[in-house]
């Protein structure tokens, strides 16, 4: 009887656990303080939207059946900066890079210009840019201490000898030099080729096929397993002209590594409206 | 998708951009007979351009041994186990191409090679077609039990695929020689190039996240020099050069005398539709069923046109050509027994005799009273 009573007392206790707010729309609520962590207590009181995820079939090349079907979205803002929270299921840590093998991730899509009648939500239009900040979880890895060597993807690799591990070289500025010689993305500057400081890179789009790196690194993040997927924190500044009870447009996209999902190949929303609260 | 005319094919076929050919498009010409497979080129290359993280796997330049060898894995009988593979009527292909059967949501089609189809690159290595058992039938052309060594290098398309699947437009084909080259600032390491390329010479580098391919070694191409899988072949098996569009082909232009006129060099796999610009001259010891799938129609007389060069001086003399110099030799002429390479204004860059003196030494040294034994 004793037992039964402890039960239904937990039972009662769990059933207090408030359900989060759901929203049709993505709602900000102010926060002082923001957070990349995915479990902090800042999320608690922020509404939750449930974001249905489209496949990306308007665009070549695209998938024609679903995968990710949904994410779970909340948001927090402190006047100055903004801060998404994406969480999908997601039963495969996709974070190794290789041949065939793709990764996890989630972008953010606002339209850089405040205005009533947004962009195309295919990553904008010319002349009307969408700004774009994208986590994903190889960067997370990285960010975390998985080491730039190959035997960090790959255990059991052997490597004879890299030319510029010449022992003359030892310590020298000729030997930076000429082992990114020997990366030829990373000796162009190509933000993407790492080595990664940031799980999370600044883009911005004037269409499919445009995506380029933005000017400056506006965002941060940080991406966690949770018991069935990831939780992601993308915080970026907030968009020129958007403040307290104001609104604009935001989309979402993710990808399934262990679909194959990459660049095109995703799962997408259009357009979601995004309302950012005043502080009570 | 365009309308464009692809000549290999005999025809107008279907890519994804308008025409658009280069002021001269880079080539190449391989002798299949000569390769031993030494891979000689495999290192030459791999010590120039591939020697960083990332790049341990990747064989820009390889050779494998036919029928069985493939790298990677299956690269070939996979696709064309997927292509619905016409026939040629004639120099007219009739199936469809690797565009045209492009499926619903792709550019091309094509597939992705997983982790482990690189980890084999000299899969079937020597590995002969057929049992030796009852003597390897080497009496009689072609052989009844027979392999040849295909050396392989990214084909610089006229159509590429990589190009084609690129849906960033991160790889372009330079207007000044056709080279096809990755923009390694754009590339966001999508793999759709990877999974396009129908002959798998697209590699994904996990450590920068971007795709690389063989540059044809264009530094040494713009200062007139040959690649170096070009120049370190030791069988002497390779020619670089230009080429024309066959209603253009100069006879003193010695790739398009080889692919053009004298018509001994074919392009591999031409059915996918890519127009590539690395021609072979066809193994004359494999049955012709298997050099007709690899290289087209123009097999059979590919094979009697070379074994017939003994009696065609010309042909014999561009043969001589190969390996010859390290220079790039747009043009060529032959003035008897020799033959000259020639730069664009006609200056001679080597002369080549067609026969080599021979010298015959006797093996008892008279001079020095001691017999010579078949050592320096």
């Amino acid at each position: 009887m004793r037992r039964l009573v402890l039960l239904a007392a937990a039972a009662l206790l769990a059933g207090c656990h408030r359900a989060p707010t759901r929203t049709n729309e993505v709602v900000s609520t102010a926060s002082r303080e923001i957070s990349t962590d995915a479990s902090s207590s800042i999320w608690d009181a922020a509404p939750e939207h449930l974001a249905n995820l489209l496949p990306q079939d308007l665009v070549d090349p695209r998938i024609l059946k679903p995968t990710t079907a949904e994410v779970r979205v909340r948001s927090v803002h402190n006047g100055g900066e903004i801060a998404f929270r994406l969480e999908w299921i997601d039963r495969t840590n996709d974070d190794m890079p290789g041949p065939a093998r793709f990764l996890d991730g989630c972008a953010v899509q606002i339209p850089r210009g405040i205005e009533p009648n947004p962009p195309d939500p295919r990553m904008g239009q010319g002349g009307r840019p969408v700004e774009i900040a994208f986590w994903r979880a190889d960067w997370q890895a990285a960010v975390n201490g998985r080491k730039d060597t190959i035997q960090a993807i790959y255990p059991n690799a052997a490597v004879d000898h890299y030319p510029f591990q010449a022992k003359s070289l030892e310590g020298t500025d000729a030997q930076k030099q000429m082992e990114t010689r020997y990366a030829p993305a990373r000796a162009v500057g190509n933000h993407r080729a790492g080595p990664r400081d940031s799980p999370v890179e600044d883009l911005v789009a004037e269409g499919p096929g445009t995506l380029s790196p933005a000017g400056a690194r506006q965002s941060r993040g940080k991406g966690a397993r949770t018991n069935d997927g990831w939780a992601v924190v993308i915080a970026r500044k907030l968009p020129e002209g958007l403040g307290p009870n104001k609104r604009t447009q935001i989309a979402f996209a993710v990808w399934e590594g262990s679909s194959k999902e990459t660049g095109a190949r995703k799962m997408r929303t259009g357009w979601i409206p995004l309302a950012v609260r005043a502080a009570r | 998708m365009a309308r464009v005319y692809n000549w290999q094919l005999g025809r107008e076929m279907s890519y994804w951009y308008p025409e658009s050919r280069p002021k001269r498009q880079f080539a190449a010409v391989f002798d299949t007979n000569k390769c031993i497979a030494c891979q000689t080129c495999t290192l030459a290359c791999k010590t120039t351009w591939t020697s960083g993280k990332g790049q341990e796997y990747m064989l820009w330049n390889n050779v494998e041994t036919k029928p069985y060898g493939s790298y990677p894995l299956a690269y070939d009988v996979k696709l064309l186990d997927m292509l619905d593979s016409g026939s040629w009527s004639g120099n007219k292909y009739e199936g469809r191409t690797i565009f045209e059967s492009a499926p619903a949501g792709e550019r091309v089609m094509g597939w992705r090679p997983e982790q482990q189809d690189y980890a084999y690159p000299n899969c079937g290595e020597d590995d002969c077609a057929g049992q030796v058992d009852g003597g390897a039938g080497m009496m009689s052309l072609p052989h009844m039990s027979w392999f040849f060594y295909l050396a392989r290098i990214c084909n610089h398309c006229t159509y590429p695929a990589c190009l084609a699947s690129c849906p960033r437009g991160s790889i372009y084909k330079r207007p000044e020689d056709g080279i096809v080259l990755v923009d390694q600032g754009r590339c966001r390491g999508y793999q759709e190039c990877v999974r396009g390329c129908p002959y798998k010479k697209v590699f994904f580098n996990p450590m920068t996240n971007t795709s690389e391919k063989c540059i044809a070694c264009y530094p040494k191409i713009e200062q007139g020099i040959q690649p170096q899988c070009f120049v370190n072949c030791i069988g002497k098996i390779r020619m670089a050069g230009w080429i024309s569009k066959p209603e253009d082909a100069k006879p003193d232009n010695p790739i398009d005398s080889l692919v053009h006129i004298k018509k001994i060099a074919l392009p591999l796999f031409p059915q996918y539709g890519l127009e590539p610009n690395v021609y072979y001259i066809p193994p004359i010891h494999v049955p012709l069923s298997f050099s007709r799938q690899l290289f087209g129609p123009g097999a059979a007389a590919a094979v009697q046109a070379y074994r017939n060069a003994k009696n065609d001086a010309d042909l014999a003399a561009l043969l001589c050509l190969f390996g010859s110099s390290e220079k790039l030799m747009p043009r060529w002429k032959r003035i008897g027994d020799d033959v000259y390479g020639l730069d664009e204004k006609g200056a001679t860059l080597v002369r080549v005799p067609r026969n080599e003196p021979v010298f015959i030494r006797p093996a008892y040294d008279k001079l020095y009273q001691i017999t010579r034994t078949n050592c320096p």
